[in-house]
């Protein structure tokens, strides 16, 4: 069983394995700090948040780059910078194997969704049911859509 | 007025789907595709199958900080009901799944906690015998 002391240093260590300006960070020294061997750390925290440490890591920095694509006007080198990438081309492939288009693509997209300029759309950030009325409403259009076709073939 | 949805955080919708049915035992509803996410519901296999738990993306920072928080001093998120918890408990501790509470008697009921992989404790409680 985990006590919730072990528990607090996992959450910890994904603290700082989030903390995506730090480039130079290595796994044997977030596990030291753990209190854990690196076999161990990799182990537990990968029980208890379904991911291994560096899928975490990932994960935060194309978070944060997602975020400051639709928020910032800072270029996508900058950006690949910021969120600890030191290639462009790595930043961009792993961006898009995740998101399906380019950071530039993406930001685009992204803004085009906003109404009014500096506020996150709920669509792009959601949280607290915020999905539920446009998730209905696409399947009702979906579902006039395929009752209009039937319609039209009888 | 009824209740018959509720929702849970989750910080990767694929991953808390999959856990939530082929660990949990949950019945996939609903997954419908709204821009980047999902509205994802899951029904219980041996119970109403209208009344829905979403798992919802916590990709707005504030419902991501109160996730962490409440991860970070111990706290579940939220209860699910067994008819049995300590069988409940070896299987899922067989299939590896974390327990931060072992199954344990407080007053009437009989309670664990584990960790759902997608950034949140949950109760698991045996209501007394009728």
């Amino acid at each position: 069983m985990f006590t919730n002391e072990a528990l607090v240093r996992l959450c910890r260590a994904r603290d700082v394995l989030c903390e995506v300006h730090d480039r130079t960070l290595t796994i044997d020294e977030v596990a030291r700090e753990a209190a854990m061997s690196p076999f161990h750390f990799i182990r537990r925290f990968s029980a208890v948040f379904g991911d291994t440490p560096h899928q975490v890591r990932i994960k935060a920095r194309l978070d944060r780059a997602r975020h400051l694509l639709v928020d910032g006007e800072r270029s996508v080198t900058e950006i690949c910078m910021e969120v600890g990438f030191s290639s462009h081309g790595s930043f961009s492939t792993l961006f898009a194997r995740r998101m399906g288009v380019s950071p530039s693509e993406y930001r685009r997209r992204a803004r085009s969704m906003i109404a009014v300029p500096g506020t996150a759309s709920t669509h792009l950030f959601p949280a607290c049911l915020s999905l539920m009325g446009p998730a209905f409403a696409i399947l009702e259009k979906q579902h006039i859509s395929r009752s209009g076709r039937v319609g039209a073939c009888e | 007025m009824r209740i018959k949805l509720t929702s849970i955080m989750v910080d990767d919708q694929d991953k808390a789907l999959r856990f939530y049915t082929q660990v949990f035992g949950f019945v996939k509803k609903h997954d419908i595709p709204v821009g980047e996410y999902r509205w994802i519901t899951v029904v219980s296999a041996d119970g109403h199958a209208d009344v829905e738990l979403s798992l919802e993306p916590n990709a707005n920072p504030v419902g991501r900080t109160f996730q962490e928080g409440l991860l970070k001093q111990g706290i579940p998120a939220t209860a699910f009901e067994v008819d049995d918890v300590e069988r409940e408990y070896q299987r899922l501790k067989a299939l590896g799944v974390v327990f931060t509470q072992e199954p344990a008697r407080q007053g009437p009921i009989t309670l664990a906690v584990c960790a759902d992989t997608c950034g949140n404790l949950i109760q698991l409680y045996q209501p007394p015998s009728p």
